[in-house]
């Protein structure tokens, strides 16, 4: 457990000692701050009818919402393996009492945190409203739900580039290439017009998932496809690593 | 405290390491000797745990270190052949967050780490960026962190590859002294590395071990004949043919102002020679024992197979060697 924290910290600090986190993080508020600028001043026409829930259109309803994820995600965690096996530390790390899971854990936990830290100041967007008008809190906390959710399937899915390859680039290529089919697959579920099919890619369709999450509906299936996906890959991360397929 | 059974490693059709088997006592250093590319970082890395080996067993301290890996390893201090540090850390840091992997608490590690950085001459650089410092310093750095966890077992790959020759004495240094406190592996290509530092040396070439023992008793079995140089001044042209005729030589080559004298097996002539220099009125300026260094074990041992088109005239060792 002390390594697994060890080695959380020690990531968390080399994000913050680098210039990275703070390129995604002013990346990410800049297209954040324009989609709220954007939402508000729709929702503020008389003709737009207004809505009960406008957080609702800023948790993944605009395209800009999941461009940025699909950028940041891969760049959060490109680093983590693959620049341990580039420089050679993988060597004193894996040689120390820590297992594979324990280092896909700890690595994993460190971005997820940085993940989440990246979007703390979206907050401010919700206190803006409370203090202009009244704020439903419930499905505010469900899109939040639902970020941290798609993060920690993005970022699961990068741990398992960066355990394939040496190379920074090549794993956050590998991670966008698998991102973008995992994102859009759900999306040509009103393209089928097989009944089975459909249903089976209207529960991968991680737009419609924030779409409820956002009007604050909360479906255990989404949470468990959350906490199941990245298992799955945190589990071939490990798995990546521990066959050791490199000289 | 060190067991290898059987140990392979295979890269596709290229066997790097094949079925070595060999222990390393508690307390001993031994030496793993071979040319580059001879399998010893391969077989270090499997001894450490880094690389699973295609088949075979470890076991480091009593623990298998495949099956209970996390037991094991924090038995164990690796400095790898490349010392890799995070750049960013600094080495005061750098060493608490190894603390912490190992698994020590708080406590012991406010006592270690002064006493490692003390230990590596590092005392000077603790505050430092690892990325600023140089290669020798960084060297250091890779070595405080094998020892910091206080291990019974050290593995070592070439610990004094890259460094200027002061600093391969200081880290000599260091090595001899903990070699007196813990078991440790050691591997190099430099051969008065093993003969300083080594109790026994294992030389290693492609990837099988082809001898074994302490330095002195490698050199007592594989020294060959003796050889002598004589220099001799005053000497006339045939001095060479009267040297060859002394009893127990075998023959004679002139090398520039000397001569090289191959004698049978357990002769020593260097005697006679000398009644011989006396009796023709010569000056004996030089009559001295060619010894066979651990280098020339070494040479012989691993050049047997290109020997053939390696070997000179007068250099028939690559046959004798055989046995």
């Amino acid at each position: 457990m002390s390594a697994i924290w060890a080695t959380l910290t020690r990531e968390l600090r080399a994000y913050f000692l680098s210039p990275l986190a703070y390129t995604v993080s002013a990346l990410l508020l800049l297209v954040n701050g324009f989609v709220f600028w954007i939402i508000v001043a729709f929702l503020n026409d008389p003709r737009s009818g207004g809505s009960a829930t406008p957080l609702d259109l800023f948790f993944g309803q605009t395209l800009f919402f999941w461009l940025v994820l699909l950028f940041i995600t891969p760049i959060i965690t490109m680093r983590l393996i693959s620049e341990e096996r580039r420089s050679g530390t993988i060597e004193t790390l894996l040689t120390a009492p820590i297992t594979e899971g324990q280092v896909v854990v700890a690595k994993f936990l460190a971005a997820f945190a940085l993940y989440a830290f990246l979007w703390v100041p979206t907050l401010a967007y919700a206190g803006i409203l409370a203090y202009y008008s009244d704020v439903d809190w419930g499905p505010v906390a469900a899109g939040y739900l639902g970020i941290l959710g798609i993060g920690a399937l993005f970022l699961s899915v990068g741990m398992l580039a960066t355990a394939l390859t040496r190379s920074q680039l090549i794993a956050a290529l590998l991670t966008f290439a698998m991102l973008v089919p995992l994102f859009s697959f759900g999306l040509l579920e009103m393209l089928i017009n097989d009944e089975t099919l459909r249903q089976v890619l209207g529960y991968l369709n991680l737009w419609q998932h924030m779409d409820e999450l956002g009007k604050g509906v909360v479906d255990t299936r989404r949470l468990v496809y959350y906490l199941t996906g990245p298992a799955l890959f945190l589990f071939l991360a490990t798995r990546a690593l521990a066959v050791r397929r490199w000289r | 405290m060190i067991e290898a059974q059987n140990l392979s490693r295979r890269y596709g059709d290229f066997t790097a390491v094949d079925r070595i088997s060999f222990s390393v006592n508690d307390g001993e250093i031994v030496g793993f000797l071979g040319p580059n590319g001879a399998g010893k970082t391969t077989a270090i890395r499997m001894v450490t745990g880094f690389l699973p080996p295609t088949s075979g067993r470890v076991r480091v301290a009593g623990r298998n270190l495949f099956e209970d890996p996390v037991a094991a390893r924090r038995e164990l201090g690796y400095l790898p052949e490349h010392v890799a540090l995070y750049p960013e850390m600094r080495v005061n840091e750098y060493l608490a967050y190894r603390a912490r992997l190992e698994g020590m608490s708080a406590s012991v590690a406010r006592e270690a780490i002064p006493e490692t950085l003390a230990d590596c001459l590092l005392e000077s650089v603790r505050e430092q960026i690892i990325g600023t410092l140089s290669k020798g310093y960084r060297q250091r750095v890779g070595l405080a962190t094998a020892i910091l966890h206080r291990p019974k077992v050290l593995v070592f790959d070439e610990p004094t590859v890259g460094l200027d020759p002061k600093q391969i004495i200081a880290i000599r240094e260091l090595i001899r002294k903990l070699g007196r406190q813990r078991t440790l592996l050691l591997s190099t290509h430099i051969l008065p590395e093993v003969e300083l530092l080594c109790d026994r040396v294992m030389i290693i070439d492609k990837g099988r071990i082809i001898a074994e023992g302490t330095p002195q008793s490698l050199q007592e079995r594989w020294k060959g004949d003796a050889e002598l140089r004589v220099e001799l001044k005053g000497a006339s042209p045939e001095a060479g043919e009267a040297l060859a005729s002394v009893p127990g030589v075998v023959r004679v080559d002139a090398e520039g102002p000397a001569f090289r004298v191959r004698c049978a097996p357990g002769a020593d002539p260097r005697e006679e020679i000398f009644r011989l220099a006396v009796a023709r009125d010569w000056v004996v300026l030089e009559l001295a024992e060619r010894r066979t260094s651990l280098e020339d074990v070494f040479v012989r041992l691993t050049t047997r197979d290109s020997g053939k088109e390696a070997s000179s005239p007068g250099d028939e060792s690559a046959e004798e060697v055989q046995g």
